[in-house]
Protein backbone atom coordinates (compact mmCIF):
# COMPACT_ATOMS: atom_id res chain seq x y z
CA UNK A 1 0.00 0.00 0.00
CA UNK A 2 1.62 3.17 -0.75
CA UNK A 3 1.72 6.61 0.89
CA UNK A 4 -1.60 8.69 0.05
CA UNK A 5 -1.08 11.97 -0.49
CA UNK A 6 -3.90 15.14 0.17
CA UNK A 7 -2.30 17.84 -1.65
CA UNK A 8 -4.80 20.53 -0.59
CA UNK A 9 -3.26 20.09 2.83
CA UNK A 10 0.33 19.98 1.84
CA UNK A 11 1.82 23.07 3.05
CA UNK A 12 4.86 22.76 1.37
CA UNK A 13 7.10 22.42 4.59
CA UNK A 14 9.00 19.48 2.76
CA UNK A 15 9.54 17.63 6.74
CA UNK A 16 8.68 14.31 4.80
CA UNK A 17 11.96 15.15 2.61
CA UNK A 18 13.96 15.66 5.93
CA UNK A 19 12.69 12.50 7.37
CA UNK A 20 13.06 10.52 4.20
CA UNK A 21 16.80 11.32 4.20
CA UNK A 22 17.04 10.56 7.87
CA UNK A 23 15.18 6.93 7.15
CA UNK A 24 17.64 6.89 4.09
CA UNK A 25 21.26 7.49 5.26
CA UNK A 26 20.70 11.27 3.60
CA UNK A 27 19.01 10.05 1.01
CA UNK A 28 15.04 11.71 -0.12
CA UNK A 29 13.13 9.51 -1.84
CA UNK A 30 10.32 12.19 -1.86
CA UNK A 31 10.45 15.60 -3.72
CA UNK A 32 8.28 18.45 -2.91
CA UNK A 33 8.11 21.69 -5.15
CA UNK A 34 5.65 24.35 -4.85
CA UNK A 35 3.56 24.66 -8.44
CA UNK A 36 2.52 28.30 -9.27
CA UNK A 37 3.15 29.76 -6.17
CA UNK A 38 -0.51 28.21 -5.20
CA UNK A 39 0.04 24.67 -4.77
CA UNK A 40 2.82 22.40 -3.64
CA UNK A 41 3.07 18.59 -4.38
CA UNK A 42 5.32 16.10 -3.20
CA UNK A 43 6.16 13.34 -5.42
CA UNK A 44 7.12 9.51 -4.26
CA UNK A 45 7.15 6.16 -5.49
CA UNK A 46 3.09 4.79 -6.53
CA UNK A 47 4.01 1.31 -5.45
CA UNK A 48 2.09 0.74 -8.96
CA UNK A 49 0.07 -2.71 -9.12
CA UNK A 50 1.82 -3.31 -12.45
CA UNK A 51 5.33 -1.58 -11.44
CA UNK A 52 6.97 -0.68 -14.97
CA UNK A 53 10.33 -0.91 -12.77
CA UNK A 54 10.28 -4.44 -11.83
CA UNK A 55 9.28 -5.57 -15.59
CA UNK A 56 12.48 -3.05 -16.58
CA UNK A 57 15.04 -4.79 -13.87
CA UNK A 58 16.80 -7.26 -15.05
CA UNK A 59 18.61 -8.94 -11.98
CA UNK A 60 15.18 -9.52 -9.78
CA UNK A 61 16.39 -6.46 -7.40
CA UNK A 62 12.90 -5.07 -7.65
CA UNK A 63 9.93 -6.94 -7.42
CA UNK A 64 6.38 -6.84 -5.89
CA UNK A 65 6.24 -7.81 -2.27
CA UNK A 66 2.25 -7.57 -2.14
CA UNK A 67 1.10 -4.34 -2.41
CA UNK A 68 4.70 -2.36 -1.99
CA UNK A 69 7.23 -2.78 -4.93
CA UNK A 70 10.15 -4.11 -3.10
CA UNK A 71 13.76 -3.26 -3.89
CA UNK A 72 17.11 -5.17 -3.15
CA UNK A 73 19.69 -3.00 -2.93
CA UNK A 74 22.27 -6.30 -3.26
CA UNK A 75 20.90 -7.92 -6.29
CA UNK A 76 20.81 -4.21 -8.19
CA UNK A 77 24.14 -3.24 -10.32
CA UNK A 78 22.74 0.47 -11.01
CA UNK A 79 21.79 -0.42 -14.75
CA UNK A 80 19.60 2.53 -14.57
CA UNK A 81 16.24 0.69 -16.68
CA UNK A 82 13.83 1.17 -13.41
CA UNK A 83 14.59 4.72 -13.39
CA UNK A 84 13.48 4.60 -17.62
CA UNK A 85 10.91 2.56 -16.83
CA UNK A 86 9.18 4.56 -14.08
CA UNK A 87 6.14 6.65 -15.69
CA UNK A 88 6.53 9.30 -12.78
CA UNK A 89 10.35 9.45 -12.80
CA UNK A 90 10.45 8.71 -8.85
CA UNK A 91 13.03 6.13 -8.97
CA UNK A 92 16.64 7.83 -8.68
CA UNK A 93 19.95 5.91 -9.56
CA UNK A 94 23.40 6.29 -9.77
CA UNK A 95 25.88 3.54 -8.39
CA UNK A 96 22.20 1.43 -7.49
CA UNK A 97 19.19 2.62 -7.68
CA UNK A 98 16.81 4.59 -4.42
CA UNK A 99 13.30 4.51 -4.26
CA UNK A 100 10.76 4.65 -1.47
CA UNK A 101 10.01 1.22 0.01
CA UNK A 102 7.90 2.45 2.28
CA UNK A 103 10.54 2.03 5.14
CA UNK A 104 11.28 -1.70 4.84
CA UNK A 105 7.54 -2.06 5.14
CA UNK A 106 6.96 -0.31 8.87
CA UNK A 107 3.74 0.52 10.11
CA UNK A 108 4.26 3.95 9.43
CA UNK A 109 6.51 5.48 7.07
CA UNK A 110 8.78 8.56 8.07
CA UNK A 111 6.98 10.91 5.82
CA UNK A 112 4.10 9.72 6.76
CA UNK A 113 4.86 10.03 11.07
CA UNK A 114 6.31 13.50 10.13
CA UNK A 115 3.90 15.63 8.02
CA UNK A 116 2.93 18.22 10.18
CA UNK A 117 -0.18 19.00 8.43
CA UNK A 118 -1.12 15.48 7.98
CA UNK A 119 -1.13 15.72 4.48
CA UNK A 120 0.04 12.20 3.61
CA UNK A 121 -1.26 9.06 5.05
CA UNK A 122 -1.45 5.34 4.54
CA UNK A 123 -4.88 4.96 3.99
CA UNK A 124 -6.35 6.21 0.72
CA UNK A 125 -9.48 6.95 1.97
CA UNK A 126 -8.70 10.24 4.32
CA UNK A 127 -8.24 12.16 1.55
CA UNK A 128 -11.55 11.24 0.11
CA UNK A 129 -13.55 12.12 3.11
CA UNK A 130 -11.64 15.19 3.60
CA UNK A 131 -13.22 16.08 0.01
CA UNK A 132 -16.74 14.75 0.87
CA UNK A 133 -16.24 16.87 4.25
CA UNK A 134 -15.08 19.78 2.15
CA UNK A 135 -18.39 19.56 -0.14
CA UNK A 136 -20.71 19.60 2.16
CA UNK A 137 -19.05 22.93 3.88
CA UNK A 138 -19.07 24.55 0.59
CA UNK A 139 -22.89 23.41 -0.09
CA UNK A 140 -24.14 24.97 3.38
CA UNK A 141 -22.35 27.81 2.77
CA UNK A 142 -23.59 28.55 -1.22
CA UNK A 143 -20.27 28.06 -2.68
CA UNK A 144 -18.25 30.45 -0.27
CA UNK A 145 -14.88 28.81 1.43
CA UNK B 1 39.76 -11.17 -19.21
CA UNK B 2 36.68 -9.78 -21.36
CA UNK B 3 34.97 -9.36 -24.56
CA UNK B 4 32.09 -6.86 -26.03
CA UNK B 5 29.88 -7.86 -28.29
CA UNK B 6 29.31 -3.79 -29.04
CA UNK B 7 25.36 -4.87 -31.06
CA UNK B 8 24.31 -6.06 -27.93
CA UNK B 9 25.49 -3.13 -25.48
CA UNK B 10 22.93 -0.72 -24.34
CA UNK B 11 25.23 1.61 -22.36
CA UNK B 12 23.68 1.14 -19.15
CA UNK B 13 26.82 1.26 -17.45
CA UNK B 14 26.28 -1.45 -14.97
CA UNK B 15 29.47 -2.83 -15.46
CA UNK B 16 31.14 0.49 -14.81
CA UNK B 17 28.93 0.30 -11.48
CA UNK B 18 30.08 -3.08 -10.40
CA UNK B 19 34.00 -3.36 -11.75
CA UNK B 20 35.74 -3.46 -8.19
CA UNK B 21 38.66 -2.63 -9.77
CA UNK B 22 37.52 0.38 -11.70
CA UNK B 23 38.66 -1.25 -14.98
CA UNK B 24 35.32 -0.25 -16.43
CA UNK B 25 34.77 3.39 -16.75
CA UNK B 26 32.20 5.69 -17.98
CA UNK B 27 32.51 9.38 -18.89
CA UNK B 28 29.46 11.43 -19.98
CA UNK B 29 31.08 14.10 -22.04
CA UNK B 30 27.50 16.46 -23.03
CA UNK B 31 25.54 14.31 -25.11
CA UNK B 32 28.23 11.63 -25.70
CA UNK B 33 28.98 8.74 -23.15
CA UNK B 34 32.07 6.81 -23.65
CA UNK B 35 32.43 3.31 -21.60
CA UNK B 36 36.12 2.50 -21.44
CA UNK B 37 37.28 -1.06 -20.85
CA UNK B 38 40.76 -1.95 -19.85
CA UNK B 39 42.21 -5.23 -20.71
CA UNK B 40 42.30 -6.59 -17.47
CA UNK B 41 43.90 -9.17 -15.81
CA UNK B 42 41.33 -10.35 -12.88
CA UNK B 43 40.05 -13.81 -12.55
CA UNK B 44 36.40 -12.06 -11.63
CA UNK B 45 33.05 -12.38 -13.74
CA UNK B 46 31.07 -9.40 -11.94
CA UNK B 47 30.40 -7.28 -14.40
CA UNK B 48 29.61 -10.35 -17.17
CA UNK B 49 27.12 -11.51 -14.82
CA UNK B 50 25.41 -7.27 -14.18
CA UNK B 51 25.31 -7.16 -17.95
CA UNK B 52 21.25 -6.68 -18.75
CA UNK B 53 21.89 -7.02 -22.51
CA UNK B 54 24.43 -9.29 -22.10
CA UNK B 55 27.08 -7.91 -24.32
CA UNK B 56 30.13 -9.07 -22.13
CA UNK B 57 31.80 -12.75 -22.02
CA UNK B 58 34.88 -14.01 -20.55
CA UNK B 59 37.60 -14.05 -23.11
CA UNK B 60 41.26 -15.62 -23.11
CA UNK B 61 42.57 -12.69 -24.38
CA UNK B 62 41.28 -9.03 -24.66
CA UNK B 63 42.74 -5.55 -25.48
CA UNK B 64 41.44 -1.89 -24.54
CA UNK B 65 38.27 -1.71 -26.08
CA UNK B 66 36.03 1.85 -26.19
CA UNK B 67 32.17 2.22 -26.59
CA UNK B 68 30.25 5.45 -27.71
CA UNK B 69 26.35 6.77 -27.53
CA UNK B 70 24.82 9.99 -28.59
CA UNK B 71 22.69 10.33 -25.91
CA UNK B 72 19.41 10.95 -25.90
CA UNK B 73 17.71 14.60 -25.04
CA UNK B 74 14.26 14.75 -23.34
CA UNK B 75 11.49 15.89 -25.12
CA UNK B 76 10.67 18.63 -22.72
CA UNK B 77 14.11 20.02 -20.91
CA UNK B 78 16.72 18.76 -23.61
CA UNK B 79 18.83 17.36 -21.19
CA UNK B 80 20.64 14.09 -22.32
CA UNK B 81 19.46 11.49 -20.18
CA UNK B 82 20.11 7.88 -21.75
CA UNK B 83 20.78 6.01 -24.64
CA UNK B 84 18.58 5.27 -27.78
CA UNK B 85 19.14 1.67 -26.83
CA UNK B 86 18.35 1.72 -23.10
CA UNK B 87 14.48 3.63 -24.41
CA UNK B 88 14.30 1.06 -26.58
CA UNK B 89 14.66 -2.22 -24.07
CA UNK B 90 11.81 -0.05 -22.10
CA UNK B 91 9.84 0.09 -25.31
CA UNK B 92 10.14 -3.62 -25.70
CA UNK B 93 10.11 -4.56 -22.16
CA UNK B 94 7.22 -2.78 -20.63
CA UNK B 95 3.79 -3.10 -22.22
CA UNK B 96 2.34 -0.75 -25.23
CA UNK B 97 -0.78 0.10 -23.06
CA UNK B 98 1.69 1.38 -20.29
CA UNK B 99 4.03 3.38 -22.06
CA UNK B 100 1.22 6.40 -22.51
CA UNK B 101 -0.26 8.72 -19.65
CA UNK B 102 -3.98 9.05 -19.32
CA UNK B 103 -3.84 11.52 -21.58
CA UNK B 104 -2.51 9.04 -24.29
CA UNK B 105 1.02 10.44 -24.68
CA UNK B 106 4.24 8.50 -24.39
CA UNK B 107 6.62 9.50 -21.52
CA UNK B 108 9.74 7.44 -22.79
CA UNK B 109 11.33 10.51 -24.10
CA UNK B 110 10.71 12.29 -21.23
CA UNK B 111 13.55 12.45 -18.13
CA UNK B 112 12.89 11.36 -15.02
CA UNK B 113 12.76 15.11 -14.09
CA UNK B 114 10.22 16.45 -15.70
CA UNK B 115 8.13 13.33 -15.82
CA UNK B 116 7.91 14.05 -12.03
CA UNK B 117 7.26 17.97 -12.84
CA UNK B 118 4.92 16.90 -15.27
CA UNK B 119 3.02 14.57 -12.72
CA UNK B 120 2.87 17.68 -10.17
CA UNK B 121 1.58 19.95 -12.61
CA UNK B 122 -1.28 17.49 -13.45
CA UNK B 123 -1.90 16.74 -9.48
CA UNK B 124 -1.95 20.72 -8.80
CA UNK B 125 -3.87 21.74 -11.47
CA UNK B 126 -7.68 21.31 -9.96
CA UNK B 127 -6.23 22.50 -6.71
CA UNK B 128 -4.71 25.64 -8.18
CA UNK B 129 -8.01 26.36 -10.18
CA UNK B 130 -10.21 26.08 -6.93
CA UNK B 131 -7.55 28.25 -5.03
CA UNK B 132 -7.89 30.64 -7.53
CA UNK B 133 -7.33 34.44 -7.45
Amino acid sequence: MPVYVDINRCIGCRSCEVACKNAHSGRSYVEVKVIDHRASVPVMCHHCEEANCTLACFSGALTKDGARTAFDIHKCTGCGLCAMACPFGVVWTDKTAHKCDLCGGAEIPACVATCPAQALSKDQEVAAKRARARAAVAAVLGGRR
Amino acid sequence: MISLDSTKCIGCCSCSNVCPSKNITREDVGARRIIRYKACQEFCDICVESCPGKALTLAAQGEDVEIAFDMVRCEVCGAPYATEKMLDRIRTSIPADLQVDSTGKSWVGICPMCRRDLERERAARPIIASRGR
